[in-house]
């Protein structure tokens, strides 16, 4: 589209050049006849001039024929401003006088040029003697008949500074006045600067304006000596100029000078600026339409290109949100796939062993045996189910965290408790390390962080060789603030490992290291999935390090909030606990002890060995250990020798206490022999240390404990109220309480329930055992409504949810609701009777 | 999209009409389109000798000389207005002859004088007396002393000209010659030249080769002598300049003899313009000339060879010549209080610094100094340790540099020591009567 516009612009430039030229040239040859007229003009009022002069000289010869005394005329001349001296020299004489009295001669003057002004002889220029440049004209002075003088009158050339004009050009051209016979400059305008004053003749004008050319320089003698006018260009000082030279009076004095091309052509000039302002201001609009053209389209181009960026983004991302969907989909059918084989294996057992038991119902060892086999798969598919439960809630993003305070041992003693006899069972060595922890009291999930490591372990028994060694390593990191505990917990195993590829997708859901159609391991291939998820809600960070046939290790980092406890800083003081002495060949288990032991105000002392722990020891009553704890295992001197040797060697007695992380079994017995007054597990944690101190100082206190504990066991003879709608549900509960010796009366749905318990008498039943999601009313809605009654015991019944929604927010939503414990299903009995033999006692 | 291209469109429709607004002007038929004559600008005529125009390259004596002259246009609102001659051979008048012809006809305002005419002016009463002016206050002594006629300050000049010897000590160097310092180590420099070869080799015009002759005249005189007391004795009588001028004379007379000197050929040299050539072509070794002739872009200025400016042989050692180039007024000037607040602004202080620093010459003024080339340091530190004759002082009745110039001029045509000796004589009679 600018093509054509350039091409008609470019047309138009070209045909506005020439017209530009054809005026420039025009104008040009105008201004020269300007110029031309301008110079004959000026010759004219010169030779005028001359012409007056030689009128007037010829008048005054007149005058002076008709004298009597021509002499005395002379003598009487003053001179003026054009005619400076007036001679007479009588005819046939060569000397004559001059009005200012001197001797005057022609042979100082040059008349040999024959130059003439109407007639009269004119000599060749002079310097007179007022110092200026002048000429003289001579004239016969005749009376009727004879010729009786000459009159010689001198002229200066300055009187023609009146007829030449002031600002020939704006004062930018040059004018001189030559002598044409000597070529010298006898006349120079006022104002000369300094430069073209020193023009002094014809040679100085070339030489100043550099003019050198030859054939230029004869052709001005030629036409000079012609009397002729001549024009012509040539450069001075960086400008085209005219240089013209004109005759007067026949060519006896000539008009000399040149003036710049661009000072004749001002016009001409000015019109093409004008024209060359139009054209420019044609051509900026023309570029500034180009411009805003190319704007505008670079404008459209650029939205039209983000659109189309736009619909590609669009399209890419629906692309690959149908990928992931496609992905999702195949990874969903592979794990349905998985989860139709696992579930469909466990209940095989189940129905299988079921129908073996119809069969072999007589036989008490099979039906025991089946039985078994039919709880373990049955134990199985809960746990199956359990895990798809959970990953399903944690991707919906519905888990919320219970944080709540925990004591590190407890969660360390319960893990302790799950894990090892699994890997007892495998023949597997798992060892627990606590260290650098400075708060065994913190803030968080505990059942999350249980779970957790339970995944890791129970993962870790799995994939590891009988015989393997499994590590739990808790770390105390470097805290960032004194409000949160940094640990990092660690699991090794030295078991099979993991691939490479397989460790890229170890932690993304329904995936497995193998398919589980072809893997002897049973699982989901949740559990880390699920781990992960979890490590992450809590804003911590899992990583994982394996190598095939080499083992594993998992580390999870978390922070965790520490709890403002009131510390009981007086229980040691109370106690007299000063000095407490740890015997240890690891350097890092003293280290711990006296890590958790910083802020009780107890000196803690280390002891690397049986030896110099008995070294230690001044079994003096002031400056000895109030308490020594030693370790089983040591090399030399176990701790139970140590004990025994401290036991005799000092008379005070100090309580030992024995800190081991393996069974002791027999060498319990071997151990109180020895004098050890308690056992300690490891790790070294500061609560229960203190339970031990207060067993040891208070056991009546356990004892009372104990007989509570032992009460608590027994639901016989209580009557509850069941609400379940399922029926099969409601048989087993109802069996289930009947091996218990208590009774139960079963409703369909919640509303009945409520009508049940408002019917009955008060005390009628001991505790409602209550499903929650029942047809009509569900659970929590009974409860509400149970609470409501106006009943002397409607706030007083016990109400325990009995339910499959096993989450912890059920049980949030359980307890909101007035119950007063949740049990989830399927039902353990063991906990069952717990519970209620707590709420019921 | 289309709206911007309609705002584009009136934007440069709107440019194009103010454009064509502003363009087009209505010519009020009662406006008077002649021009009368408006008030005319004031002129300083100026007479002055002045080197031919150049197409380039601008002298940097007169360039300095205009910067003053600009200087003074600006402040006084004025126009200085040059006239000059300049004599195309000897056989015509001279710059000196013309400008006597046109002071005493009152043709300038104010002239360029060189001291002889200046004494001859001045003496005439011609000359405006300049003491009055402010920048008189600030001469040095030597300066009022050489320009003082009658008791009149009648010239102040731009310069202290120094004349010395421009020396190519490449040559010098290489017939393993020292710079001379006496009139005999000056001669044997030229024997030296001449035995090489080197045709005349001492440069000279018609103007300066008295220098040679004031250099030994004076040496005594203005270096230890009773300056005031000889003085005295010249004016009254009872002591000659000719006594003086001898031992001058007969030296250049023995240089024109041996062919030093070719005083045929000087005798028709225009300053510079004649022997100036053969000088900075090597051809010869020695020309004398003024201080400011050694500055770039003038005459001696950038040469091919090693320059050094010294002062004349005399017998006590190398002697720089002082002259001085007074600016003057004429009495019966036309413009003469213009002229008079020209010379003001041009022999200022400020317009002296300029002139001093553009021509690096030593100033008439005590207020001002510049540093000067290399090549005139020799002469330089004679000045400055006050080491020098002077080639004119209006203290002596007869003028001393326009008719030594003469003089010797005489003796280039021909004339014996004795004939020239005579001429001093004729003078100095002259002037006691």
């Amino acid at each position: 589209m600018i093509v054509p516009f350039l091409l008609v612009f470019c047309i138009l430039g070209i045909v506005v050049y020439s017209v530009a030229q054809r005026i420039s040239e025009e104008m040009s040859l105008s201004a020269i006849n300007n110029l031309d007229e301008s110079l004959d003009l000026i010759g004219n009022t010169i030779e005028t001039i001359l012409g007056k002069e030689a009128e007037f000289q010829v008048l005054i010869a007149q005058e002076m024929a008709d004298s009597k005394e021509p002499e005395e005329f002379v003598l009487s001349y003053e001179r003026n401003s054009t005619m400076v001296k007036l001679s007479l020299i009588r005819a046939g004489e060569t000397e004559g006088i001059s009005n200012t009295g001197e001797v005057f001669t022609e042979k100082e003057l040059d008349f040999s040029a024959g130059k003439t002004v109407d007639g009269l002889p004119l000599s060749s220029s002079y310097i007179n003697d007022m110092g200026t440049w002048a000429y003289t004209m001579k004239c016969p002075v005749n009376t009727e008949n004879d010729e009786v003088g000459t009159l010689y009158i001198e002229y200066i050339y300055d009187s023609f500074d009146e007829a030449l004009p002031n600002d020939f050009y704006d004062s930018e051209a040059t004018l001189y006045l030559m002598d044409a016979a000597s070529r010298k400059f006898v006349m120079k305008p006022k104002g000369m600067g300094e430069r073209d004053a020193g023009h002094l003749n014809l040679n100085d004008f070339y030489h100043a304006n550099k003019i050198s050319e030859e054939d230029v320089k004869k052709a001005v003698n030629d036409h000079i000596n012609a009397g002729e006018n001549m024009m012509f260009y040539h450069n001075i000082q960086n400008q085209e100029s005219l240089i013209y030279m004109w005759s007067v009076n026949d060519g006896v004095v000539y008009l000399i000078g040149y003036v710049p091309v661009q000072a004749i052509q001002r016009e001409g000039d000015a019109v093409n600026q004008n024209i060359f302002i139009v054209v420019a201001v044609m051509l900026l609009a023309f570029v500034s339409w180009c411009l805003f053209y190319l704007f505008f389209e670079r404008q459209q181009r650029k939205v039209q290109k983000d659109r189309e960026a736009e619909r590609e983004l669009h399209n890419k991302q629906l692309t690959e949100a149908l990928q992931a969907a496609q992905i999702a989909n195949n990874s969903k059918t592979t794990f349905l796939s998985n989860m139709s084989h696992d579930i469909r294996t466990p209940m095989n057992a189940i129905l299988g062993f079921a129908t073996l038991l119809a069969k072999d119902v007589d036989n008490p060892e099979k039906v025991w045996e089946y039985t078994k086999k039919i709880t373990a798969s049955g134990q199985h598919l809960l746990s199956l189910i359990n895990d798809v439960l959970d990953i399903s809630k944690i991707e919906s993003g519905k888990v919320v965290l219970s944080i709540g305070e925990f004591a590190l041992k407890d969660m360390v003693s319960s893990i302790d408790a799950i894990i090892r006899p699994a890997a007892k069972a495998k023949g597997q060595i798992f060892d627990i390390a606590v260290t650098g922890i400075k708060h065994e009291h913190l803030i968080g999930d505990e059942t999350r962080i249980n779970q957790i490591l339970i995944n890791l372990l129970s993962n870790s028994v799995k994939y590891t060789q009988e015989g393997g060694n499994i590590w739990l390593r808790i770390i105390g990191l470097e805290q960032h603030s004194n409000q949160f505990e940094r640990v990092r917990i660690e699991v090794e195993d030295n078991g099979y490992g993991m691939t490479p590829e397989f460790l890229e997708t170890i932690f993304d859901p329904f995936t497995r290291a193998e398919n589980s159609t072809t893997n002897k391991v049973q699982g989901t291939g949740l559990g880390m999935a699920i781990t992960k998820n979890i490590v992450e809600l809590m804003g911590g960070m899992i990583e994982v390090f394996s190598e095939v046939n080499l083992g594993s290790l998992f580390t999870v980092d978390l922070e965790l909030r520490i709890p403002n406890i009131e510390v009981d800083e007086k229980f040691w003081e109370r106690k007299g606990i000063k000095r407490i002495l740890v015997v240890d060949d690891e350097p890092n288990m003293c280290d711990n002890v006296r890590l958790l032991m910083e802020d009780t105000g107890v000196q803690v002392d280390a002891a690397h060995s049986g030896e110099e722990a008995l070294r230690m020891r001044t079994c003096e009553s002031e400056g000895d250990y109030d308490i020594v704890l030693v370790d089983l295992r040591m090399p030399a001197m176990d701790g139970i020798e140590t004990a025994r040797q401290m036991k005799r060697a000092c008379a005070k007695d100090v309580p030992i206490f024995l800190m081991t992380s393996h069974d002791l079994g027999e060498l319990q017995e071997e151990a109180l022999e020895a004098g050890i007054d308690g056992f300690l597990s490891k790790p070294f944690f500061v609560a229960p240390f203190k339970e031990k101190l207060l067993e040891i100082f208070d056991e009546r206190g356990m004892e009372t404990q104990n007989k509570l504990v032992q009460e608590a066991g027994s639901i016989a003879g209580r009557h509850f109220l069941v609400a379940e709608d399922n029926e099969i549900n409601a048989e087993i509960i109802e069996e289930l309480l009947d091996m218990e010796e208590a009774t139960c009366e079963i409703v369909g749905n919640g509303k009945l329930a409520v009508e049940r318990f408002s019917e009955e008498a008060v005390g009628r039943f001991d505790a409602i055992l209550m499903d929650i999601q029942m047809p009509v009313m569900n659970g929590y809605e009974a409860s509400r409504a149970i609470r409501a009654l106006n009943r002397q015991d409607a706030k007083m019944i016990r109400i325990i949810a009995m339910t499959a929604n096993a989450f912890s927010e059920d049980v949030k939503d359980a307890l909101d609701a007035g119950m007063d414990a949740h049990i989830a299903k399927p039902v353990d009995m063991e906990l069952l009777k717990q519970t209620l033999s707590l709420y019921l006692r | 999209m289309k709206k911007c291209f309609k705002r584009a469109a009136a934007l440069l429709a709107g440019v194009m009409v103010i454009v064509t607004a502003a363009c087009s002007k209505k010519i009020d038929s009662t406006e008077n389109l002649a021009k009368n004559n408006e008030e005319e600008e004031k002129i300083v005529v100026l007479f002055a000798p002045m080197e031919r125009s150049r197409p380039d390259a601008k002298n940097v004596a007169r360039t300095a000389f205009d910067k003053t002259v600009i200087m003074a246009e600006e402040k006084l609102d004025l126009k200085v207005e040059y006239n000059t001659y300049t004599s195309e051979n000897y056989q015509e008048k001279s710059y000196d002859d013309v400008v006597i012809d046109r002071i005493r006809n009152n043709m300038d305002d104010f002239y360029l004088l060189n001291p002889d005419v200046l004494q001859k002016t001045g003496a005439e009463g011609l000359l405006e007396d300049l003491s009055g002016l402010d920048c008189a206050k600030n001469l040095r002594e030597v300066v009022k002393t050489a320009n003082t006629v009658d008791g009149k300050l009648v010239g102040i000049p731009q310069e202290v000209v120094v004349y010395g010897l421009f020396v190519n000590k490449d040559m010098f160097d290489e017939y393993n010659l020292e710079l001379p310092n006496t009139p005999e180590e000056f001669l044997e420099c030229c024997k030296v030249f001449k035995e090489n070869g080197i045709e005349t080799p001492v440069g000279a015009n018609r103007w300066w080769l008295e220098t040679f002759v004031f250099a030994q005249a004076y040496a005594d005189l203005y270096n230890g002598g009773d300056v005031e007391a000889e003085i005295e004795a010249l004016n009254s009588g009872e002591s000659k300049y000719s006594t003086y001028m001898r031992p001058g004379f007969e030296y250049l007379k023995e240089m024109m003899d041996l062919g030093y000197i070719d005083a045929e050929r000087a005798y028709t040299y225009e300053a510079i313009e004649g022997e100036g050539p053969d000088f900075m072509a090597q051809k010869t070794p020695i020309v004398m000339a003024y201080w400011g002739a050694a500055n770039a872009d003038t005459a001696y200025g950038k040469p091919d060879f090693n320059l050094r400016v010294i002062g004349f042989p005399s017998e006590q050692g190398q002697m720089p010549v002082m002259s001085m180039t007074g600016m003057s007024v004429g009495v019966n000037a036309e413009n003469k209080k213009d002229a008079l607040d020209v010379l003001e602004v041009i022999l200022s202080d400020e317009a002296l610094q300029v002139y001093a620093e553009t021509n690096k010459v030593i100033s008439p003024s005590k207020n001002v100094e510049v540093n000067c080339i290399p090549a005139l340091k020799p002469l330089n530190d004679l000045v400055n340790e006050g080491t020098y004759v002077l080639a004119s002082n209006a203290g002596m009745k007869v003028e001393q540099w326009g008719n030594t110039c003469l003089i010797v001029r005489k003796l280039m045509e021909g004339a014996s020591v004795e004939e020239c000796m005579a001429e001093f004589d004729r003078l100095q009679e002259e002037s006691l009567k």
